[in-house]
């Protein structure tokens, strides 16, 4: 059987989430491989080698946060959370402890698709041997220049600070992806602390402000509450 | 607050209140030598002290102090304890246990006042409940009937009948994740102690969240936004005020008929953010205004919706409006002099006590 096709793993108890999603992947060109457990979902990860998973975080036998914490230890394969609305700060973990993104349910199938799309393509570059080094970000009327560390819209050149502008590259080097508080915190300030989060966001709010976005656009980068940011993917 | 902290807070309340007494009977006894009212005085204080204290503690400590200062300062003997003399043992008597029972009266008047609020509460619980059941089962008829119609004529319905169906489930599904979510909301506030958890929230973040939701349900509906300049953090539920926007945003929608522009617009004023939600629509009937919040089902008119929209009016409001109440704002409709409704409703911008 040829396969150019991308393998999914799915880990979800409900059978008709199950079988829905199973339809809608397949239709798509996608290969399913599906489990109801946590436990199963370990074996079938080692035997299938995924190369995505969907994991859903309300699973029966095991926390679907161990699942995330196992698996990263030995593959950096997207995983992409299901989480009900109840479960915000299990969100958050699953994205600190190494999960790629997350759907909450209920969710149309537009939104799971794009959403696998998208970590399917950032995947190719998280391994180091596949980065082709970037010089170059665009999105829309939107250029980030690296080796210059310039920004511009358009034709006007954007002036950021030194922490704009890597809060900027950051999210546009995985770009697509949502970004943690603490991730983006750790990763441009190296240390954080209790006033880490407040200070991101004043910074985010000059980023949007310096790049003209107002409330309700979808330009750019979208926040999520509570959450983190997610800079948008062409 | 502290255990610590609430005690110093109610003792130096109940210290602060004596004191002013001792101070007015003063100035009553030498200066105005209405020697008859000071006693009065101080089963006043002990009434303002039963009002602002918790429990029956204070209010008879008060009592008691405040017999013993009558006594030291203002009665013969003069600054000298003497309960041994008949007349100042009665007096004394009289006066504590009229300012015990001062005490002891202004409480449950309290606690009926706390039992009121939450008989209101209940009896809102069972309206939403009600109102719920109502709205829930308009959706799930279709959805039932139309997969069931699907599956028993599916050989006699052609592909466009079945995706009419199809689509009308999907629609109405869509009507219950709505409501399901305002249920959610109202659960989350409906503890035993209406506590919401806060957390700081940009005020930009929030508004760009809940519009960009908005968009996606009803993407031919334009808003227009105003928002002030500077940065601006609010502490808050933001879910819960999401779907607050959200709730009222989609009420112009689906019953501001004739509407052409639909305006978000939130001002500081102080301590205070304002919000403030209008339409050019048809604006709210006059007999529904007071009611509006209140979640009233009126099932005797049968309302049904004239135009076939939703009649979701009812949870969505009274769920904002519980919402709000429980961050501890106000939240209010009128019609607006031009036509069309405004929404208002505020919260505080600063937590008192804790910041976050």
């Amino acid at each position: 059987m040829s396969n150019n096709k991308y393998k999914i793993l799915l880990v979800e108890d409900e059978a008709n989430i199950r079988s829905f999603v199973e339809a809608t992947l397949e239709t798509n060109g996608y290969q399913v491989v599906l489990t109801g457990s946590c436990t199963g979902g370990l074996t079938m990860f080692s035997s299938h080698a995924p190369d995505l998973v969907i994991l859903d975080l309300g699973l029966p036998d095991r926390d679907g946060l161990e699942f995330i914490k196992i698996v990263r230890q030995v593959s950096s394969a997207p995983i992409l959370v299901l989480s009900a609305r109840t479960t915000e700060e299990d969100k958050v973990s699953a994205l600190d402890l190494g999960a790629n993104d997350y759907i909450t349910k209920p969710f149309g199938t537009a939104e799971l698709l794009a959403r696998v799309r998208v970590a399917l393509r950032n995947r190719r570059f998280d391994t180091d041997e596949d980065r082709a080094p970037r010089n170059v970000f665009i999105l829309d009327d939107l250029k980030i220049d690296y080796p210059k560390r310039l920004v511009t819209v358009g034709e006007k050149e954007i002036g950021l600070t030194k922490t704009e502008y890597n809060i900027l590259a950051f999210l546009s080097e995985h770009a697509g992806k949502v970004l943690t508080y603490s991730a983006i915190i750790k990763a441009v300030w190296r240390f954080s602390d209790s006033g880490s989060v407040k200070k991101l966001q004043v910074n985010m709010a000059n980023i949007r402000k310096k790049l003209g976005v107002r409330p309700g656009e979808n330009r750019y980068i979208l926040n999520e509450l509570g959450v983190g940011y997610r800079m948008l993917d062409e | 607050m502290g255990k610590s902290k609430e005690f110093v807070k109610h003792s130096l309340f109940t210290f602060g209140v004596l004191l002013a007494a001792l101070a007015i009977c003063l100035v009553l006894e030498y200066v105005v030598k209405a020697h008859s009212l000071i006693s009065d005085v101080f089963i006043l204080g002990v009434f303002i002290i039963a009002l602002n204290t918790p429990g029956y503690y204070w209010s008879v400590v008060a009592s008691f102090a405040s017999v013993m200062i009558v006594n030291f300062v203002f009665t013969y003997p003069y600054y000298a304890f003497d309960f041994i003399n008949p007349e100042n043992l009665t007096s004394a008597i009289i006066m504590l246990v009229v300012s015990i029972m001062t005490g002891t009266l202004t409480r449950r008047l309290r606690e009926t006042e706390r039992t009121k609020a939450e008989i209101e509460r209940v009896r809102m619980r069972a309206d939403l409940l009600r109102a719920a059941s109502h709205d829930l089962r308009t959706p799930l008829t279709t959805i039932y009937g139309s997969s069931s119609t699907i599956i028993e004529s599916y050989d006699s319905l052609d592909d466009s009948q079945k995706l009419k169906l199809l689509s009308e489930i999907r629609q109405d599904s869509e009507w219950l994740i709505r409501m399901v979510e305002n249920l959610l909301s109202v659960t989350r506030i409906d503890g035993d102690n209406v506590q919401i958890s806060k957390v700081s929230t940009v005020l930009d973040e929030l508004l760009d969240t809940s519009l960009m939701l908005f968009k996606k349900r009803y993407p031919n509906q334009p808003v227009n936004v105003s928002v002030p300049d500077e940065f601006i953090t609010i502490p808050m539920d933001p879910m819960l005020i999401q779907q607050v926007i959200m709730n009222i945003l989609e009420n112009a929608v689906l019953h501001a008929k004739g509407m052409t522009e639909l305006n978000l617009k939130v001002s500081l004023n102080g301590n205070q953010a304002l919000f403030e939600i209008s339409d050019n629509g048809c604006g709210i009937p006059a007999d529904k205004l007071p009611k509006i919040f209140s979640g009233y089902v009126d099932t005797s008119t049968s309302e049904r919706p004239t135009d076939g929209k939703r009649n979701n009016m009812n949870i969505g409001l009274s769920v904002c409006s519980a919402i709000i109440r429980a961050h501890g704002g106000n939240i209010w409709a009128r019609n607006r002099v031009g036509g069309g409704a405004s929404f208002f409703f505020t919260l505080e911008t600063e937590e008192n006590g804790d910041t976050l």
